[in-house]
C-alpha cells in the first residue's frame, strides 16, 4: 500500500512561495481532504507529488520512492487533476482501454472493472460513438476519474473531483471512493471546496493556506465541519 | 475604435505568448531569412529591368514583366502554402459582447490584407519599376505601378486565404487552384495569349493610372473577401459548437495493432491523431499531396539531371516524416500530463512514431515504382534515399522531441492561438531540408553516383537498424528537460 512522505517541499513561482511543506506523512490506506481557498496550493501540491512540476525544494516519496527520480511510483498511481490528462481525440471506450493497456489490463478486464461504475456513468458515458471533447465537462470529469481507478491503484489522487458533477453523480462518486478505500486499502488524496463532501468521506483534513498546511484536523469523529466552516466563514 | 481594440489585443496576445522570450532564435532566423530574400528579390528586379531590356529590344520591359504577371501571382500563390499560416484570432471572448459578428471577421481579413507578405514583391517590382518605368511616366508611374502590384498580391492573398480554408476543411478542395491554374494556362495555349495580354494591359492601366484598372482590382478584392467572410462564418459557428463530430458513424479500431503491446497502442494512438484532428489530418494530406507532385515532377523533363533527380528522389520520402515530426510532442502537448504519469510511456510513444513514419516511406516508394521502370531513378536511389530518411533524416528530425515545448492545437484554426514554430523547429526543419540534399550532391561530385548511394545506404541503415538506441537517448534527454518543456506545453495550451 502506499505511503506519502514529503520532506520540506518548495515550490515558488515568481516571488509567490506556492507550496512550502516541511514534513507531512499521509499513510498507507488514509483518505486525506485537501482544502484551502483558491491560490492556496492544492493543486499545486499535487503536481508535486505527481513529479508534473519541478520542486524548488525538498521531496515528495511515493513508499520512499522520491517522484522525482523514479517512475516506479507510476505503476502504483492513478491521477486525475484536469482535462489535460484526457486524449480528447478517443472515445470514452477506447481511452478507458488504452489506459488499461498501459497497465498491462486486458480490454474484458477493463468492461468488468467498468460495470463498478455503472450507476456513475449513467448510461451517458460508454457506447456513445462519441469523442471524449464532444462530452461535457460533467462527463468529461467523469472519464478523467474512472481513468484514474480503472488500473486500481494504490495511491489515488484527485484535484477537485466533485467539480461539474449533478449531485446524485456527486453523492455516487462519494460512495465509490468510500468502496474502494475499503475494498482495496489503497490511500486517497482529494482536494475540493465542498466541505460537506469532504467531511463526508474524508477522516483526516489538511488545511492549506498561502501553500503551508496550516491544520492537520482529524475527522474521524465526523466534527471538522464547523471548524472548517468558521475558518471560511460559512455561515 | 473596435478594429484599434482587437489589433492591441492581438499585439499583446503575441508580446505576452510565453514562448514570446523564449523564442529569440527564432525571430533571428526570421529576420535573417527576411533579409535574404528581400536582398534576392531586389537582385532579381534590377536584373529583369536590364535584362528584359536587352532579350526583347522590341518591347519594354515592363511590358515583359506585366505578360508574366500570371507565372508571378501563381508562384505566389504556391509560396504562400509554405510561408503563411490562415489568421486566427481568440474570437471567444467579444462573441457575448455587443460586437457583431462580422465586424470580427472584417478584423480577421483586414488583418490578413495587411499581413507584411504581401508586400514584401515591391522588394522587386520597385526596383524594377524605377528602372523601366521612370523615364516615360515619371514618380507617379512608379508609384501607381507599385500600388497596382501591392493590390494583386492583396487580391492573391484573398485567393489563397479561399482556398487554404477549404483545402483544410476537405482535400478535395485542392481541385480549385489546380482547374483554375490548368484553364489559364489552356487559355493561354489555345486563344492566342489571351492572359498575358489581359495582364499586358493590366500593368499598362495601374502605370498610366488609370482608374479603371485599380477599380476592377479592388471589386475582386471585395469579392474574394466577401466570400472569404462567408466560409469564416461557418467555420467560426463550426468550431465554436464542435459540431463537427458529436456523433462518428464509423469507429475506427485498428485492431490488428492490438498484438504488438503497448508501442502498438501508441502506433493506434498515432494512426487516431492524425485522422481525428483537423490540424493534424490537414498537414498529413499536404504531405501525401506532395508526395504526389514530387512524384509526378519526376516525368517532367526539367527534373531529368541528377540533382533534379536527387532533390525530388529525397525530398518525396522525407517530406512527410520532416513535415509531422517537426511538430514531434507538440500535438501531445494537450494530453502530456496524462502521458507523463505513466511509466516510459514516452519512450514507447516515440518508437510507435517512428515506425509508423517508416513504414509511410513505402507510399512514394509505391508510387515511384513506375518511375524506376522507365529508368527515371534507378532502385539503388530508391531503396538508399529510402533508409537514409528512416535512418539519418529521422535521427535528426526526432531530435526535436527533447525541445519541442509548445502546444500545437489539435482542431482550433480560426478562434485559436496564434501558434507560430519555435526557432530550434524552424532550424532542425532546415537542417532536415539542406543536409540531405548537400550530402548526396556534394557526395555525387566527389565519388560518383553509385558509391555516394552506397554510403547514403550505409548510413541509413546503421541508423535505422540502432533506431532502439537513439530513441532511448531521445527518451532519457526528454525527461531530464521534462519540466520545463511541460511548463512550455502547459502556458501554450
Amino acid at each position: 500500500m502506499a505511503t506519502i512522505t514529503v520532506n520540506n517541499l518548495q515550490k515558488n513561482f515568481g516571488e509567490k512561495r506556492a507550496v512550502d511543506i516541511d514534513n507531512y506523512v499521509i499513510n498507507s490506506g488514509e483518505i486525506l481532504g485537501l482544502v484551502g481557498n483558491n491560490g492556496a496550493g492544492k493543486t499545486t501540491f499535487f503536481r508535486l507529488i505527481v513529479d508534473l512540476l519541478k520542486a524548488d525544494n525538498g521531496s515528495a516519496l511515493i513508499n520512499d520512492i522520491d517522484s522525482s527520480k523514479s517512475e516506479e511510483w507510476k505503476n502504483i498511481t492513478g491521477a486525475f487533476i484536469d482535462e489535460g490528462f484526457l486524449i480528447d481525440y478517443l472515445t470514452p471506450e477506447e481511452y478507458f482501454y488504452f489506459i488499461g493497456k498501459m497497465y498491462g489490463l486486458k480490454k474484458e478486464e477493463v468492461d468488468e472493472r467498468l460495470t463498478t461504475f455503472e450507476r456513475f456513468m449513467n448510461g451517458e458515458v460508454v457506447g456513445q460513438k462519441k469523442f471524449i471533447r464532444n462530452f461535457s465537462a460533467g462527463n468529461k470529469q467523469k472519464i478523467g476519474i474512472i481513468s484514474a481507478m480503472i488500473h486500481h491503484p494504490q495511491l489515488l489522487i484527485l484535484d477537485e473531483p466533485f467539480n461539474f458533477l449533478d449531485p446524485s453523480s456527486q453523492s455516487i462518486i462519494k460512495h465509490i471512493l468510500k468502496d474502494f478505500n475499503e475494498q482495496t486499502g489503497a490511500t486517497i488524496l482529494i482536494s475540493s471546496h465542498n466541505l460537506n463532501h469532504t467531511t463526508d468521506i474524508c477522516p483526516r483534513i489538511a488545511l492549506l493556506e498561502n501553500g503551508k498546511i496550516i491544520r492537520d484536523i482529524d475527522n474521524t469523529d465526523n466534527t471538522a465541519e464547523k471548524e472548517l466552516e468558521d475558518y471560511f466563514n460559512v455561515d | 475604435m473596435l478594429l484599434k481594440e482587437l489589433r492591441k489585443h492581438s499585439k499583446l496576445a503575441a508580446k505576452r505568448h510565453p514562448m514570446f522570450e523564449k523564442n529569440k532564435f527564432g525571430k533571428f532566423y526570421i529576420y535573417f531569412m527576411m533579409l535574404f530574400w528581400a536582398g534576392y528579390l531586389i537582385f532579381f528586379g534590377i536584373l529583369f529591368g536590364f535584362g528584359f531590356a536587352d532579350g526583347f529590344p522590341t518591347m519594354e520591359p515592363y511590358h515583359i514583366m506585366n505578360k508574366g504577371l500570371f507565372i508571378i501571382l501563381a508562384l505566389d500563390f504556391l509560396l504562400r502554402f509554405a510561408f503563411q499560416k490562415t489568421p486566427t484570432q481568440e474570437i471567444k471572448p467579444y462573441l457575448l459582447l455587443p460586437v457583431k459578428k462580422n465586424k470580427l471577421l472584417n478584423f480577421l481579413l483586414l488583418k490578413s490584407a495587411a499581413d507584411t507578405y504581401n508586400a514584401f514583391w515591391l522588394f522587386m517590382i520597385v526596383p524594377f519599376a524605377f528602372i523601366t518605368t521612370l523615364k516615360f511616366f515619371g514618380i507617379t508611374g512608379v508609384i501607381t505601378y507599385c500600388l497596382g502590384f501591392y493590390l494583386l498580391m492583396i487580391l492573391n492573398n484573398y485567393w489563397y486565404l479561399m482556398c487554404r480554408t477549404l483545402i483544410n476543411e476537405k482535400t478535395y478542395f485542392v481541385l480549385i487552384p489546380i482547374i483554375f491554374y490548368g484553364l489559364l494556362l489552356a487559355a493561354e495555349v489555345t486563344l492566342d495569349n489571351v492572359v498575358s495580354a489581359f495582364t499586358m494591359n493590366l500593368g499598362e492601366m495601374f502605370i498610366e493610372s488609370k482608374l479603371i484598372g485599380f477599380l476592377g482590382v479592388l471589386i475582386v478584392i471585395l469579392g474574394l473577401g466577401w466570400i472569404n467572410r462567408i466560409i469564416m462564418l461557418k467555420n467560426l459557428y463550426a468550431e465554436l459548437a464542435k459540431t463537427e463530430d458529436t456523433k462518428v458513424k464509423h469507429v475506427s479500431e485498428y485492431k490488428f495493432l492490438e498484438r504488438y503491446g503497448e508501442v502498438g497502442e501508441y502506433f493506434r494512438l498515432e494512426l487516431k491523431l492524425l485522422f481525428r484532428n483537423k490540424r493534424s489530418k490537414s498537414m498529413f494530406r499536404m504531405g501525401c499531396f506532395l508526395i504526389i507532385m514530387l512524384t509526378a515532377m519526376l516525368f517532367t523533363p526539367s527534373y531529368e539531371g541528377p540533382f533534379g533527380k536527387s532533390f525530388v528522389g529525397i525530398y518525396n520520402f522525407a517530406i512527410l516524416g520532416i513535415l509531422m515530426l517537426t511538430q514531434v510532442m507538440s500535438f501531445e502537448g494537450n494530453y502530456l500530463d496524462g502521458l507523463m504519469s505513466r511509466k516510459e510511456s514516452i519512450y514507447n510513444l516515440l518508437r510507435a512514431k517512428y515506425y509508423f513514419y517508416s513504414f509511410a516511406v513505402l507510399v512514394p516508394f509505391i508510387l515511384m515504382i513506375p518511375a524506376m521502370v522507365m529508368g527515371k531513378i534507378s532502385f539503388l536511389m530508391a531503396v538508399s534515399y529510402s533508409f537514409f530518411t528512416t535512418g539519418f533524416i529521422y535521427f535528426i528530425v526526432l531530435q526535436l522531441a527533447v525541445y519541442n515545448n509548445k502546444t500545437t492545437p489539435l482542431n482550433e484554426s480560426l478562434t485559436g492561438r496564434q501558434s507560430t514554430g519555435t526557432g530550434f523547429q524552424s532550424l532542425i526543419s532546415f537542417m532536415a531540408f539542406g543536409i540531405p540534399m548537400m550530402a548526396t550532391n556534394l557526395l555525387r561530385v566527389a565519388v560518383g553516383e553509385t558509391i555516394s548511394l552506397w554510403i547514403l545506404l550505409t548510413i541509413g541503415l546503421i541508423l535505422t537498424f540502432t533506431s532502439n538506441l537513439w530513441i532511448m537517448n531521445i527518451y532519457k534527454r526528454f525527461m531530464k528537460r521534462r519540466y520545463k518543456n511541460m511548463e512550455g506545453f502547459r502556458d501554450t495550451k
